[in-house]
């Protein structure tokens, strides 16, 4: 049989989970009402309480100290609850954040945990390729000049120079790249340089072009996108890019169905 | 309600850092043989050896939350939310990164933090988690107190106990090995595993960063080790855990001293650390576990100080603010404290040791990095994120004191905006980058990206740079951080710099050399090797005229007008003498340009206060690895 398409929404899943783990609190007793007057606390509230102290202090708490730790805890959940009541949780900006990055903690863990499969990793890939094509790689030759004026000039003289590698200025940058990648042409020459080999015309002397160092006349010779790479042998890149984006997208979600509920009007 | 979002929200805390494995088998190694080596290394790699995130419990208090994750994704050249809500993103990537996490306490204040107030039993414990709670201002004083019960050893048990903690930091130490396994890319990113050992006895900063080679098979097999609290703690018990983790997995691991400039003239004694002679054995361990030292960071400059070197007029950049005292008590420095503080000292007083126990343990190389403790690896003047998430870019951070423990002597203008490493390695792969921080091949910058290139010799020639001088300076000499044997002539230095593509000119390009003279005294001499506009700017008594300053104070901008795109020179020490110790290392410095309190003003339209005003340009720089000159009797 099939399931009906919405069942498979994984913030179904999300909303419905919130249900579960509402009625699971709400059937085991615990207060989900803040204004509530009554304090139960059962055995096991008080073996985590026990188990806490353990843990800071390697050691289990003395039947006194024990009583104290309890008495805090009714202590604060009473001034907790009358705080509720007062609503002096209304204007305390670290409570409203702090509430805040829960529920979008609550939104997003799903995704956190998930171990995607790889169904799921080829279909991001299938819709992002961009992403995950290799850089561009580009083979070209360059020469420098300090001055425009100079380039200028050089450029005029290329066709009937022999060799072009003696017309430019001396500098310590290659005067030939072969397949270098379009990060590491940025690298050497800055972005400006690079974003000027996109698109360029092939087997010309073109410039000047401006860099971070002056002038450059360029000619390139090849450029190249490889292919996006099988998902077997990208599989970490794809995961951590999935993993960002779904979290990312579901406090988004969790978010717009929240607001949806929301009437926001803004005094004029 | 509130229970289930607790136990929902620590869920999500535990799972953090994603699920381990699944990294490729070429990612999780030391990438040997996973891409082509080059025939020697032909453009440096640019990194980060000294990142933050809310692994660390000062960056948490201080309130970053983003984590390791976020720290690879902006370094690697992806886009980022900051934990104050505004998006960022490298304009050129970086080619690695180490995360270097405080050992100690690793996760524990997020534990703390995340920890219901009911069960927290210890009083001060508890303070610090209502403060941490109570406001942004409330929390950084909690780690400023935090910072300062850690160097006084007065910090809660159970809170720095490595036993009791052990557990706890397993599971994050190994969450984030596979996290790194994930994000590294031989020949593309490299991610390195390594920590922060926080060593800060009475608060003389001896902290050092940790840097595996391996991968994620060898570091599980180990956990960080950090500083037990104590006073007699020191740092050879650092060394023998280096020494019992490359005997355990045959991997291989160093040490970087950070921010000697907060150490109250410990970092670098003519002694050990207790006080008792220096020994050859003890100099022989220091300088094979800490082959480099970062120089330069937010916290500082370490390089030089005027007070040490008066005939520098360089000297005292980045030295205003944190030549005062150590990391706690900004009024704890006299002025005998220094040479035990700066690196030129420190390389001149390993040559007087090594002249008295035949073993030099200062024989370093040097790198920059950020200490940045916001996650985000932001090492240029236009970018500074700030040393911390409380001084993300906003108008006033500038001006604000920065009471680490106390309310006097540091403010955040003081902060520089970081460093980075060079590293000319073969490849891009762990394995490749940690070995050349070994043979010391690095160099340090204060953010811009300049080439730099030094190789030292005996027989190169005027015209060297005429011809292949790349492959003829490895064939026929050595490169940064090498040593060369004194042959009775003066040693030759084939030296280049290459301006940032995407940053300011040069000015000039300088050499400075120490060594030890006939009456065993340690000397210093800086030469201007090279510099821009070499017809108009005549040497006269000794002295190089100013490059100039085009920076407009209104508009935090600079025009390229004057300055070099590229210096390059041969030179032969004037000064050699046969049978005289000495290093040589090449400082390069940038033609002045608006400092990142500079931008601020503009950006936000503030006033900066005076002394901030005086310091909102400066010159920077790159400072490469020394090449030592050793005679025979010692060896290289």
């Amino acid at each position: 049989m099939t399931l009906p398409g919405w069942t498979r929404e994984p913030l179904v899943h999300f909303l419905f989970g919130g249900l579960l783990l509402f009625a699971f609190f709400a059937w085991r007793g615990e207060d989900v009402d803040p204004a509530s007057r009554s304090i139960d606390i059962s055995r096991e509230q008080q073996a985590r309480i026990a188990l806490q102290f353990e843990r800071t202090m390697q050691r289990a708490p003395t039947d006194g100290e024990l009583d104290a730790l309890v008495d805090q805890y009714v202590r604060e959940e009473v001034l907790y609850r009358e705080a509720l009541r007062l609503g002096l949780n209304n204007d305390d900006a670290v409570v409203r954040k702090r509430m805040a990055q829960k529920m979008d903690y609550l939104a997003a863990s799903r995704a956190e945990t998930q171990q995607p499969s790889d169904a799921t990793l080829q279909a991001w890939l299938d819709e992002h390729p961009a992403r995950f094509a290799p850089d561009s790689r580009f083979s070209f030759d360059q020469l420098w000049f300090a001055e425009k004026s100079a380039a200028d000039a050089a450029k005029a003289r290329l066709d009937t120079e022999g060799r072009w590698q003696d017309l430019g200025e001396r500098i310590s940058l290659p005067s030939s790249l072969d397949a270098a990648s379009r990060s590491d042409v940025t690298a050497r020459f800055g972005s400006e340089f690079a974003a000027n080999l996109e698109g360029g015309a092939k087997d010309e002397w073109i410039g000047p072009v401006r860099s971070g160092f002056g002038f450059h006349l360029v000619r390139l010779r090849d450029a190249t996108n490889g292919p996006v790479p099988p998902l077997a042998e990208i599989r970490d890149r794809v995961e951590n890019d999935w993993r960002a984006e779904t979290m990312a997208k579901r406090r988004g979600e969790a978010f717009a169905i929240l607001r949806d509920a929301y009437d926001v009007t803004l005094e004029q | 309600m509130r229970k289930f979002m607790i136990s929902v929200a620590a869920l999500s805390l535990l799972s953090a850092c994603g699920m381990g494995g699944g990294a490729s088998e070429d990612a999780s190694g030391d990438g040997t043989g996973t891409v082509e080596l080059a025939e020697f290394p032909e453009r440096p790699l640019w990194g980060d050896t000294h990142l933050h995130t809310d692994n660390s419990f000062d960056a948490f208090g201080f309130g970053a939350r983003l984590g390791p994750e976020d720290a690879l994704r902006f370094a690697s050249g992806e886009e980022v939310i900051s934990t104050t809500g505004v998006s960022a993103k490298l304009s050129r990537p970086l080619d690695f990164l180490v995360i270097a996490d405080h050992a100690e306490l690793l996760g524990g204040i997020r534990r703390l933090y995340d920890a219901p107030r009911v069960m927290i039993r210890d009083e001060t414990m508890r303070k610090w988690y209502d403060m941490m709670h109570e406001s942004p201002q409330e929390s950084q004083r909690a780690m400023s107190e935090i910072i300062a019960a850690a160097a006084a050893n007065t910090l809660p048990a159970g809170m720095n106990d490595p036993e009791a903690n052990a557990e706890a930091i397993a599971g994050v130490w190994t969450a984030h090995l596979d996290t790194l396994d994930r994000f590294n890319r031989p020949g593309k990113f490299t991610t390195l595993a390594g920590y922060e050992y926080s060593l800060v006895p009475g608060g003389n900063n001896l902290h050092r960063v940790v840097v595996f080679r391996d991968g994620s098979e060898k570091t599980k097999q180990t956990l960080p080790f950090g500083w037990d609290g104590t006073d007699e703690a020191n740092v050879s018990q650092l060394w023998d855990y280096m020494e019992g983790y490359e005997k355990a997995t045959g991997g291989s691991v160093l040490a970087i001293p950070h921010n000697s400039n907060m150490s109250d003239g410990t970092m670098f004694e003519l002694t050990k650390h207790d006080g008792g002679p220096m020994t050859a054995e003890y100099a022989r361990r220091r300088a094979e576990h800490e082959p480099i030292v970062e120089a330069t960071q937010i916290k500082g400059d370490s390089e030089s100080h005027p007070f040490l070197s008066p005939n520098d007029e360089f000297a005292s950049f980045g030295d205003v603010g944190w030549e005062l005292g150590n990391l706690t008590d900004p009024s704890s420095k006299e002025n005998g404290m220094f040479a035990g503080e700066y690196l030129r000292e420190a390389l001149k007083r390993g040559l007087t040791i090594e002249q008295q126990t035949g073993v030099n343990p200062y024989q370093f190389g040097m790198i920059g990095s950020t200490d940045s403790h916001t996650a985000l690896a932001t090492g240029d003047e236009d970018n500074f994120f700030g040393k911390h998430t409380g001084n993300e870019p906003r108008g006033e951070r500038g001006n604000e004191a920065q009471n680490l423990g106390t309310r006097k002597g540091r403010f955040a203008w003081n902060y520089l905006a970081g460093g980075y490493a060079a590293v000319w390695a073969r490849a891009n792969t762990r394995a490749e980058i940690f070995d050349a921080m070994e043979r010391r091949e690095v160099y340090a910058t204060t953010g811009p990206r300049m080439v730099v290139r030094l190789f030292a010799g005996f027989d190169f020639a005027d015209d060297a740079f005429d011809g292949d001088w790349v492959r003829d300076g490895y064939a026929n000499g050595v490169p940064m951080g090498g040593a060369l044997v004194d042959e009775g002539k003066a040693p030759r230095f084939v030296v280049s710099a290459l301006k940032d593509p995407e940053g300011a000119n040069l000015d000039r390009v300088q050499i400075v050399k120490g060594w030890v003279d006939a009456s065993g005294n340690t000397q210093e001499r800086i030469y201007d090797i090279a510099w821009s506009d070499p017809a108009n700017r005549l040497m006269s008594g000794g002295k190089l005229p100013a490059v100039g300053d085009t920076v407009d104070r209104a508009k935090a901008t600079y025009e390229n007008s004057i300055g070099a795109a590229e210096l390059n020179t041969v030179w032969t020490d004037p000064d050699y003498r046969e049978g005289q110790n000495a290093f040589y290392y090449v400082r390069v410095l940038e033609i002045p340009t608006p400092r990142w309190t500079l931008f601020d003003a503009v950006r936000f339209g503030v006033e900066l206060s005076a002394e901030s005003a005086a310091n909102a340009v400066s010159q920077e720089r790159a400072y490469s690895s020394p090449v030592w000159l050793n005679s025979p009797k010692t060896g290289a």
